[in-house]
This record gives structure tokens, sequence and C-alpha cells, in this order.
């Protein structure tokens, strides 16, 4: 320690000057902890998958048997690198994208609409929840060949395809968030004298945010399922089209490489999803 | 912007009423609750008036049917039987110039604590500038300056039951109903704000209708104490307040001459241990 520190009494505002230092570094070291938390986590995730690509890829150096029936992660590095500059990939990820975003636009507009206004109407619900079970358990799969009659081989049967898979997960998602909105809050409401629609708009909709992006990020993924189906049934171009026709071709490397585009595909429209609610609900993050 | 926004119309519809008229009479009102087909009676056979500028505290044992009363008197429930007058006439539905509370604070999560408290001017359409203005002043009678912008997950429990409270005043409401609204504050916090709810409440004139499991927050607080009997409830007694001090300092109140001997024979007629 410093003589002139040891003789001469600290003032008291350079005493807060010098706490608040320390909470500022404080907080700086655990932020640092914090990042350093994050980074292992990510390290870890990369190590995991390069080791398992190159226990993939030793197992089929050696083997032509195995390299064939498995493909390898050069393999399919190979096939990437071709179908991205004869642009088949860039085109076919486009259009499953479009076809997938519509889906799940369309479907989670629909599905939303009529879950939350189910909560108008207890009777309504009522009557409609069997049939709303009956549609949900419908795999659909099945639906595939009369979608293709009603609506063609385009791009519309894909996208009705795309929409039925999320239509029903977005209703019940959002209709369970609607009903389960705290009863005394709409007592609140009820005595500052709000009408049932103030009631719905002002409490019930801000209030099932929640439950209906928890279903968007669900859907995200089964829009893509149902895309991706609907163009392993007829069609002449997407992800789906290349994965059946290298499928049915046996190269299975070219099946891998566009796999590897359908779940990059799916981590940007998940990504998206968490953004938008990141943006829509600003007080979540302060919880 | 809608006539009745106006407080001083409000006021004058209020008016309308003879002059004396309590805010708040009820008569001989009994409910029951229907229980897996057995009828379960809660409130028994209950009257009591709630007079202007009066705060009345009701305590009862627990589970006496205390908020079905309240939620009774507000109209989110019927009554079976009974009149329930609100300046002088039975209304169907819910009562307007009647502000509710309660012990959670139901702040709305994604409205900072400015749009929380212009909630109900809002409902009211009462234009956005106007519920503003209106909504800053009573944050600030309340010691919230400076917290309006903030969202309630970013409060002490305290700070939000006085957005709650500001949200509640704000529509200058003649009666409240309050239902515990201080019980889940610790003991400070629950002085602090109290205190602040006998000045702003006995300034203006109010009716507050209290309902608390404390007895020496009824005690303190109000002008009459009604002890509320085990279910069915009924009044089992009724104790007129006189402490001697200044009804809007709680503390003044915990020390006056008279205020042990009131607890004390309000804790007996709860009769705590016999239950
Ligand atoms: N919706 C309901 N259906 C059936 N029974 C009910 C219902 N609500 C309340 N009860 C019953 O009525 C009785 C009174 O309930 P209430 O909530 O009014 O009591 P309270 O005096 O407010 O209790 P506490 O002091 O615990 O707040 C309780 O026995 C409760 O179980
Ligand atoms: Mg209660």
């Amino acid at each position: 320690m410093d003589a002139s520190a040891t003789f001469t009494p600290a003032k008291p505002d350079a005493a807060a000057d010098e706490a608040a230092d320390r909470a500022a570094a404080r907080l700086a070291a655990h932020r640092r902890a914090r990042r350093r938390a994050t980074a292992l986590v990510i390290l870890s995730q990369v190590a995991l998958l390069a080791a398992f690509l190159a226990f993939w890829e030793y197992m089929t150096v050696f083997d032509k048997q195995t390299a064939f029936m498995f493909g390898s992660p050069s393999a399919i590095a190979g096939f990437l690198m071709t179908m991205a500059k004869d642009g088949s990939l860039w085109r076919d990820t486009y259009v499953t994208g479009v076809e997938t975003l519509l889906g799940f636009a369309v479907g989670n507009v629909i599905g939303t609409l009529i879950g939350l206004s189910l909560w108008y109407s207890r009777f309504v619900s009522r009557v409609i929840e069997p049939f709303v079970i009956a549609l949900g358990s419908i795999p659909i799969i099945a639906l595939a060949p009369i979608i293709i009659i009603w609506f063609g081989t385009g791009l519309t049967s894909k996208i009705a395809m795309s929409t039925l898979s999320v239509v029903i997960v977005a209703l019940v998602t959002s209709y369970k968030g609607a009903v389960g909105v705290d009863e005394d809050q709409i007592n609140l409401m009820r005595t500052l004298g709000a009408s049932k629609f103030q009631i719905f708009r002002k409490l019930v909709v801000p209030a099932s945010l929640a439950d209906i992006f928890a279903g968007l990020k669900l859907t995200v993924g089964f829009a893509l399922i149902g895309a991706i189906v609907g163009e392993f049934m007829s069609s002449s171009e997407g992800l789906g089209h290349a994965i059946f026709k290298a499928g049915s071709l046996y190269i299975i490397p070219k099946v891998f490489a566009a796999l590897v585009a359908t779940i990059a595909l799916a981590l940007v429209l998940t990504f998206i999803v968490g953004k938008v609610e990141k943006l829509l609900m600003p007080w979540r993050r302060l919880s | 912007m809608n006539a009745v926004d106006t407080p001083a119309i409000a006021a004058g519809a209020v008016g309308m009423a003879p002059a004396g008229t309590p805010p708040l009479v009820v008569e001989h009102v009994a409910k029951s609750y229907d229980a897996d087909g057995r009828i379960v009676p809660v409130i028994g056979d209950l009257s009591l008036t709630l007079n202007e500028g009066e705060i009345v505290a009701i305590v009862g044992p627990s589970g006496c049917g205390k908020t079905t009363l309240l939620n009774t008197l507000c109209g989110l429930i019927g009554a079976d039987s009974g009149r329930i007058r609100w300046h002088g006439r039975e209304i169907s539905g819910q009562p307007s110039g009647v502000g509710y509370m309660l012990q959670k604070d139901l702040l709305l999560p994604w409205r900072t604590a400015l749009r929380n408290v212009m909630l109900g001017l809002e409902i009211r359409g009462v234009s956005l500038s106007d519920a503003e203005e209106r909504s800053h002043v009573v944050l600030d009678k309340l010691g919230l300056h400076g917290f309006a912008e903030h969202y309630p997950t970013t409060l002490s429990g305290g700070m939000r039951q006085r957005v709650a409270l500001a949200r509640t005043l704000v529509n200058e409401p003649d009666v409240l109903l309050l239902d515990e609204p201080f019980a889940a504050l610790d003991f400070q916090t629950k002085l602090l704000i109290e205190s602040d709810t006998a000045r702003l409440v006995r300034e203006s004139r109010r009716s507050v209708l209290l309902i608390t499991h404390d007895i020496e927050e009824a005690v303190s607080i109000a002008d009459r104490v009604i002890v509320l009997t085990k279910r069915p409830t009924r009044v089992k007694a009724v104790y007129d307040i006189a402490l001697g001090t200044e009804r809007t300092d709680m503390i003044a109140a915990r020390e006056s001459a008279g205020f042990v001997d009131y607890v004390r024979r309000i804790w007996a007629d709860l009769d705590v241990t016999r239950q």
C-alpha cells in the first residue's frame, strides 16, 4: 500500500467511486464468465460433430461397400460443391423454402385465428373439439394423393401439404394459450369496464403470444416436412425431389447432400422465428 | 371522447341519487356454490352499508367467503338472494366507478408501468395524451416517478403493488373494493403503502371496502371493522374505530392508546384457536 493512502483519509465520494468501480468490475467478470461458458458449449458441439464426421470418413475410406451404403462426408461435400456450381442446390433450396414459408404462414395464420377466436365461445369450442382431435390424428402423408388430385402437381399442392401439417398444431397451441389466461385478470378487465372484444384484444391476444410462438417454433419443422412429402409425391424440383431422385438412383451421398441443405433451411427458419419472437416480446428478455 | 370520461359529469351522475345516499348498501345477501352437486352455502345472510368517505375493513376466518362477497358486490358473480344497491340503485353487471384490487397485482407483463396504469382509461376511450398525463400524475403521487417506463418484471413487489394501486386510482372510482391487497408485502412496505392509500383515499373522500387477514391493518386504517363468522358467513360484530389520531399515518395509529384494545377484542371475536 502506498504511503499517501495510509495517511490521508479517503473522501466519501472517492469511496463511492471505488465501490462503483468494484461493482462494474464484478459485472464485467460475470459477463466474461458467461461468455466463456457459451464458448465452451459451442466448442464441444463443434468437436462432437467433427469427431462424428471423422469416424464416418474413417469407416468408409478403405471399404467401398460401406462407402456405397452410407456415403462419406467427403463425397457429400463433393456433391454439395457440384450442386452449388450447377445451381441446382440454390434452386431446390429456394423452391422448398418458398413452399415451406407459404405453408407455414398460411397454416399458422388460419390456425391461430381459429384457435384464438374459439376463446369467444366455449360452446363452439366444445362442439368442434372432437373434430379437431380427429383431424389432428390424420397422418398428412395419407392425404398426399388426394391433395395432388385437388391441387395439381405444381407449387399449390406442396403449399397445401405444408399448410395442413401446420394448421391443427397452430390451432391447438393458440387455443390453449387463449383459454389459459388468468381468470382474475379477466375479472379485473371486466371491473375496468372492458367489453368482450377489448378483453380479447388487450388481454387474451397478447397473453397468448408466448404459446403462439411456441407453436411457431414447433411448426417450422412440420411445414418443411409437409413440403418435402408433397415433393416426394410428384415434383420436378425442390429438395424433396432431389432426395427422392438421388435415392431411387442409389446415389446415397447426394441424398445426404440434399438433407444437409434441408437441415440448413430448417435452422435458418427457426433462427428467424426466434429473432421475431424477441422483437415482438421485449419484456420477456427482462425476467 | 365519451362524456362519461369527464370526472365532473361522472360525479354529476352519482349526484342524481338523493344527497346522503350511501355509495353501497347490501341487504340480506346470500350465496351458495354448487360443489359436485352438493350445495355449499357460503354467504349466509349478510347486510352492510358503506358510507361516503368511509373506510370499512372486513375480517373473517379463512375461507368464510370474503372474496366471494367482493366478487358478488362488483357483479362478477350473481347473488342467490338479497339486494345490492350502488348509489341507491340495483345494477345488473359491473357497477361503474368501482375500483377493484387483489393480492395479485395482475399487471400485464407486456405493458410498462405507465401503460398498465393507463389500461382503464384506454378501455373507456380516453385520448392517449390525456390518459398518459393523468397516469403520470398518479404514478408520481405514489412515489413511482422515474419508473413509468419500467416493465413489471423489473419492479419490486412493493412497487408493483403501487402500480396496481395507481391503475385503480387513476379511474377516480367512488368506491374501492380491495381484497387483501397488501398481504404479500413485507411489514415496512406494507405500512408505507397503507399510509399512502389512506392519504389518497381520504383526501378525495373515496369509500373503501378492505378485506384483510391482518387485524392490526384493519384497526389502523379503517373507520369501521366488520367481523364475519365462519361459513355460511354473516356479520358477527361491528367495531367503530375511534383512535383519536390522524387516520393517514399507520404508525401513529398503531401507537395510539385504544389500538391494542381493539385488536384484542377483534382477535377474541375471530376465535382463532377454536376454529
Ligand atoms: N367457484 C367456486 N366453486 C365452489 N366453491 C367455491 C368457489 N369459490 C370459492 N368456493 C368456496 O367458497 C368458500 C369461500 O371462498 P372465498 O374465496 O370466498 O373465501 P375467503 O374468505 O376469501 O378465503 P381466504 O380468507 O382464504 O381468502 C371456500 O370454502 C371455497 O372453497
Ligand atoms: Mg379470499
